[in-house]
């Protein structure tokens, strides 16, 4: 099956692409050249201060100590302080300077990944688990900030280093230098071939790691269910086999370690060793003074964390590459709905809508809406009815540009959406979803959502319309009240009130209000009827509904069936014609006959029913 | 809009008392330690080991230098390089030993601590998951015990090595030569102080900055799950600035542990070079007089390393240090709240569950002080349907979930065929308890592993009969995948109705005793829903049933209707009686008329 270019992937084939992966990432730090470069600098200038510390040393033994000078000694110690003062300088400077830019580059990395990720459109988070987005905006944000931050750096620092002693040690004698330095091809090989062994169950764990929070993330959020079945006992079985798929790929991990590691650690005795027998035999017969003697045993120590680090930078850098093609993919994924370049503005209008041989689906071989011809009169109010799964919400979906027509064109005001400014367009449109998401804020915060500058008053007043004020005005803190979150201190009811309100709150000029009152009892259901019924002037209104008494609202209906439009017009035109009209309608009616056995009713006669029966 | 949280965790607690119940809380975590206790004694010993062989090597070449060297004896020289060579390959097989056991006890007890932590919260009250942020549950499961991992695989074990490192190279340093080494640890007041001030300062600091990161990522979170009303109320550009807010507090945070580590690290190598010229100044001066050889001298700067490596690494380490400490303080804080809910000590299975149940005089808040259910009793015979009736907020899901037992009351009881429910095991009552919440909250899965969800067992044949009793086998059947389909996160492939339907059949797979029913049909079309009530009144025909709707229609079959307001019963019986009365339930029914006959 072809890739979905919206689907994120694992990010390992990254491998493939190394270096121009690897470049570009690098080219994060481009806005930091600068600051990198003298960074850079300075820890060679610290490198220099530290490698000319040993050989003062060993100056100190040749010049000062073994010819009893106590002069030299006093001007050599003087050195080695002045050195030491001087290294102190530039390695403060230099972890200040390199610090400051290590945390700006996270900063600015955060902001670029997380601001990008704010303005991509629906169907990316269709296909990705908000955990895995997660992911990837947490953990490979600091694979990344680190070898930017501090990486690169350490990196030119150690090959620096590495290079210096080399040279120093071979300036000095390079006979014994050459015996001494064995160690370091295969204190490299060995380096290498740790990471890149240990590279992939690194790359394994983290993802079995992965696992584990999006299990504890569904476990925790779907805690109810859970509880409500009993099934505590077996999501600890589940997560309990996932925290062993991480045990074992850390165990493996540690294992290798345990080979390689040791051996690195170990190796220099070797050095030592030939150091001891060779450099100490050259001393014995004058070849070498005992002060280079102990340079040179300064200096091996000197060169061995360095190495170990060059290795350990191969697999960061591995895991750097991955990392970013992980963060890459995001910032590649371009928001499958923007504005044209040259889009126009929301012309004036009262909200006409048109759609125009629309199909859609949300995969495109599966199209949930078909050929849909439809237009909506200014200031109408249109009530969608169908069938569960018959495509409603996927309608409406389509007017605010939450997701674009595969094939036909929608038109607000007589522009497609596609050409409009799709600020403009979603600031006409209030919409309230089926389920409601509300924010851990205070209440006028949710409700003041889509206007965050609405006076209180104004707030206010469209809790009121919504029958949300008296509730409201009953919590201890009134419009100051937290919800949980997701709104979960609230009751369902309540919750979809608050959303109303939210959506009233914008004055928009088209309202959808997709089963907005579902979860709201039959009273306060009639007091939002009524209250919408002001409303509604002067704006055109979808509404979605499988209550009769919600569909009452519309001057039209408009009955989808598999994603078809099969019937459309007024309720004296549907009852005659639809079936799916008939039943919703014969439904109120069973409920209706009661209301008139019960006889002291006053009924308003429903349509024209009188006249068909 | 400001977010309503406070700093999500990481606070930091500073002081003293810290660091003593830091020390209990290293102690607690020792006891998961217990049963690999063979393993970390190995560890251990193997430490040892590994120790005497690093700090032999300047021992070896102060001999090198004094014994062999000076003298001119060959034969001793290559003898001390053959004896390297030994405790380095020692030191492999020692260093082996050790890095593989700390390492795999260390995961073992992270992997325990994370499991008996997850198994604990799934035991906690309902209540205690309202009270927490979803984020910061989870992170207590994941970055808190990914910040432990450190601790536990590197810094305890890093800790004891250096910290015997200094003690050893210490005393090796004054049995070397008793007067230099007075002479040098001079640099060690002086270390000590700096040492102590960097402490402080970045502890405070290092708190800081992860409970800003924590605030960070939070926000993320809520902004992608809240991506589509973000979206849809044009907040993108607000939400970004809040972000940023967030960031540049977290940079401030972490710029102030750059300021600190920038002035500590350099000066600490500086005090090595000033000890380094001790040793040769004064020690210089000891030779000239001949009191003293080249060879300890050498030794002396190869120990000094020993001693300031391991000061330095312990400062570093400190932060992993404080890092775990704050991160086990949190997990053990969840793992020390108790669950207010258990089965009591002499909880009994509930027996085959019959159905009468009844609340009786029944007060509950979620806040103590404020109850939402007072003075509330209702009773209903086995076998009967019951519906909740009430304006929005009255209290209905809240009976419903007392009656699933996720809350206790708090005063009055409430009994299932005259048992108390807090004298049943929870694990019996709620194997015969089904229920569907207003919420139908579904598990990325499978759609057959949905409504296998409380039966995990259940034969597809048996999955396909509970969807076509709620009418759910019509659409399941024509999507591309069928019962396979991936419903994906919260079952964000689905309609809502769908989600309902595919809840309602979840709770009828069970075949439960007593069935719950919250607005479960509240998003489904009016065909499906007479479908489904359709084999309601088959199913429910000898079962209990508590019914929550707002539908007339689903209503008027209940047997016994209980018309709630603020919490209380305000009338109960059935349709006609009630209608009959005039009261309450009549106004309700006007409402409805009124809808239905506009
Ligand atoms: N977890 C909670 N924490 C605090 N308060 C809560 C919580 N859940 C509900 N409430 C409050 O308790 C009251 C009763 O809520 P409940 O959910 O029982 O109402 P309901 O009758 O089911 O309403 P609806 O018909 O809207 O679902 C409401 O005022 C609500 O705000
Ligand atoms: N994000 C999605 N990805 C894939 N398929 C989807 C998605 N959302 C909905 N669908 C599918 O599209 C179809 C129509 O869904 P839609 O939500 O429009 O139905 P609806 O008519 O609003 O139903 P309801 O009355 O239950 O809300 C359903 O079959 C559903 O499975
Ligand atoms: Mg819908």
């Amino acid at each position: 099956m072809a890739h979905d270019p919206l689907e994120l992937t694992s990010g390992t084939e990254a491998r493939k692409a190394f270096w121009p992966t690897l470049r570009r990432g690098v080219g994060l730090v481009r806005d930091h050249r600068l600051v990198l470069g003298i960074s850079i600098v300075l820890a060679i200038a610290g490198q220099i201060f530290t490698i000319a510390i040993p050989w003062a040393t060993g100056r100190v033994v040749d010049e000062a100590m073994k010819p009893k000078d106590t002069d030299q000694l006093r001007y050599l110690i003087i050195l080695i302080l002045g050195l030491a003062i001087g290294r102190f300088f530039i390695m403060y400077l230099r972890r200040i300077i390199s610090g400051t830019m290590a945390v700006n580059i996270e900063r600015d990395l955060r902001n670029l990944v997380y601001h990008h990720l704010l303005s991509l459109s629906f169907p990316f988070f269709d296909r990705n688990q908000t955990g895995q987005i997660m992911n990837r905006a947490t953990v490979d944000l600091t694979t990344l900030r680190l070898y930017l931050g501090y990486g690169i750096l350490f990196f030119t620092q150690h090959t620096i280093s590495i290079v210096a002693v080399m040279a120093v040690l071979f300036w000095m004698n390079a006979l014994v230098a050459l015996l001494v330095l064995v160690i370091v091809p295969p204190l490299i090989i060995l380096a290498v071939v740790y990471a890149r062994r240990s590279q992939p169950i690194v790359t394994e764990a983290q993802q079995a790691l992965g696992q584990v929070t999006t299990q504890a993330e569904e476990s925790v959020v779907g805690i109810r269910v859970i509880k409500a079945f009993g099934q505590e006992q077996q999501e600890v079985e589940r997560f309990r086999e996932r925290a062993d798929s991480v045990f074992a790929y850390n165990v493996e991990a540690t294992r290798l370690r345990a080979k390689y590691i040791p051996v690195m650690d170990f190796l220099p005795t070797i050095s030592l060793a030939l150091l001891i027998a060779i450099g100490g035999y050259a001393v014995i017969n004058d070849r070498m003074s005992l002060g280079d003697f102990v340079t040179y045993s300064l200096l091996v120590g000197l060169i061995v964390m360095p190495l170990r680090m060059i290795g350990g930078w191969i697999g960061d850098t591995q895991r750097f590459v991955v990392s970013s093609q992980r963060v890459f993919q995001i910032l590649d994924m371009r928001p499958s709905i923007e504005d044209l370049p040259d889009a126009q503005p929301l012309p004036a209008g009262g909200g006409e809508i048109r759609f125009e041989g629309v199909t859609f689906g949300y995969r495109p071989e599966r199209p949930i809406i078909r050929d849909i011809e439809l237009t909506i009169e200014p200031g109408s109010t249109v009530a969608i009815i169908g069938r569960t799964g018959s495509g409603k919400t996927t309608l409406t979906q389509l007017v605010p540009r939450f997701y674009d027509a595969s094939a036909g064109r929608v038109l607000v005001e007589g522009v497609d959406v596609r050409q409009l400014r799709l600020d403009e367009l979603r600031g006409a449109i209030g919409t309230v979803a089926e389920d409601t998401y509300l924010f851990s804020a205070s209440i006028h915060d949710n409700i003041a959502f889509g206007r965050p500058d609405a006076t209180d008053a104004e707030v206010r007043l469209a809790a009121e319309r919504a029958q949300a004020a008296g509730f409201i005005e009953e919590l201890p803190d009134g419009y100051g009240t937290m919800v949980g979150e997701r709104g979960l201190t609230l009751s369902g009811g309540q919750r979809q009130r608050i959303a109303i309100a939210r959506a009233l709150l914008l004055d928009p000029r088209i309202l959808i209000l997709d089963d907005a009152t579902a979860s709201v009892d039959a009273s306060t259901e009639s007091r939002i009827r009524d209250a919408l019924v002001e409303v509604m002037q002067g704006r055109t209104t979808l509404i979605i509904a499988h209550r009769l008494s919600t569909i009452a609202l519309a001057d039209r209906i408009v009955v989808l069936d598999e994603g078809r439009i099969v019937a459309d017009g007024s309720h004296d035109e549907l009852i005659g014609t639809n079936d799916v009209y008939r039943e919703i309608h014969d439904h109120g009616l069973v409920d209706r006959r009661f209301v008139n056995a019960d006889g002291d009713h006053v009924i308003i006669p429903v349509g024209h029913e009188e006249g068909v029966t | 809009m400001s977010r309503g949280w406070g700093p999500a965790g990481g606070e930091v607690a500073s002081g003293k008392g810290m660091r003593k119940q830091g020390l209990q809380r290293i102690r607690r975590l020792g006891r998961y330690a217990g049963p690999y206790r063979a393993r970390l004694i190995l560890a251990i010993v193997a430490m040892f080991g590994v120790l005497g062989c690093t700090l032999a090597l300047p021992l070896l070449m102060k001999t090198a230098i004094d014994s062999a060297i000076l003298p001119g004896d060959t034969r001793l020289l290559v003898l001390i390089a053959a004896v390297v060579i030994a405790i380095g390959i020692v030191g492999i097989a020692l260093a082996r030993v050790e890095t593989y056991f700390t390492g795999w006890v260390g995961e073992r007890i992270l992997n325990d601590l994370r499991t008996d932590l997850f198994q604990h919260m799934q035991g906690l009250s309902m209540g205690y998951f309202e009270r927490q942020r979803t984020g910061v549950l989870i992170s207590r499961l994941t970055n808190d015990v990914e910040a432990l991992q450190q601790l536990v695989t590197d810094g305890l074990t890093s800790t004891v090595r250096n910290i015997l490192t200094l003690v050893v190279a210490g005393g090796i340093l004054l049995v070397l030569d008793f007067r230099l080494a007075l002479a040098t640890i001079i640099v060690f007041p002086l270390m000590a102080v700096l040492t102590f001030v960097f402490r402080g300062q970045s502890a405070k600091a290092y708190g800081q900055m992860r409970s800003r990161l924590a605030l960070v990522t939070a926000a993320l979170q809520e902004d992608l799950n809240g991506i589509r009303v973000i979206q849809a109320y044009r907040r993108e550009s607000g939400s970004r600035a809040q972000i940023a807010v967030l960031n540049e507090s977290y940079r401030e945070a972490n710029r102030t542990t750059v300021t600190s580590s920038g002035w500590y690290f350099p000066t600490v190598e500086f005090l090595a070079a000033v000890a380094t010229c001790i040793v040769f100044g004064y020690g210089g001066y000891l030779y000239v007089d001949g009191t003293i050889e080249i060879g300890v001298l050498v030794a002396f700067i190869g120990y000094l390393a020993s001693f300031f490596d391991p000061v330095q690494q312990l400062s570093q380490v400190y932060n992993t240090f404080l890092a775990g400490s704050a991160a086990l303080d949190k997990i053990f804080d969840v793992m020390d709240d108790e669950p207010t809910l258990v089965d009591a000590p002499d909880a009994q299975a509930l027996p085959h569950l019959i159905g009468a149940v009844r609340f009786e005089d029944v007060r509950f808040g979620y806040n103590p002080e404020r109850p939402v259910i007072d003075g509330l009793s209702i009773d209903v015979a086995a076998g009967q349907t019951v519906a909740l009736v009430g304006h929005t907020g009255a209290g209905k899901s809240t009976i419903i979930k007392l009656l699933a037992r996720f809350y206790d009351p708090q005063a009055g009881r409430i009994t299932i065929d005259g048992h108390d429910l807090r004298s049943v095991t929870l694990a019996s009552l709620r194997a015969q308890i089904a229920m569907v919440p207003q919420e139908g909250f579904l598990f990325n899965g499978t759609i057959h592993e949905n409504i296998a969800f409380g039966r995990p067992t259940a034969t597809r044949a048996e999955v396909e009969a509970a969807a076509r009793e709620v009418g759910a086998d019509r659409f399941i059947e024509e999507l591309p995948g069928g019962y396979d389909e991936e419903v994906r996160e919260r079952g964000g492939r689905l309609s809502i109705g769908q989600r309902q339907l595919i809840a309602f059949a979840r709770a009828l797979l069970v075949d439960p005793r007593l069935l719950i029913l919250d607005e479960a049909t509240s998003s489904v079309d009016i065909q499906t829903e007479a479908h489904i009530e359709e084999a309601l009144q088959r199913l429910l025909a000898d079962r209990t049933a508590f019914v929550v709707a707002h539908r007339l229609s689903t209503i008027r079959n209940a047997d016994l209707i209980v018309v709630l307001e603020h919490g209380a019963v305000l009338e109960s019986g059935s349709h006609e009686e009630l209608l009959a009365r005039g009261g309450r339930y009549r106004a309700l029914y006007g409402d409805w008329a009124e809808a239905i006959s506009r």
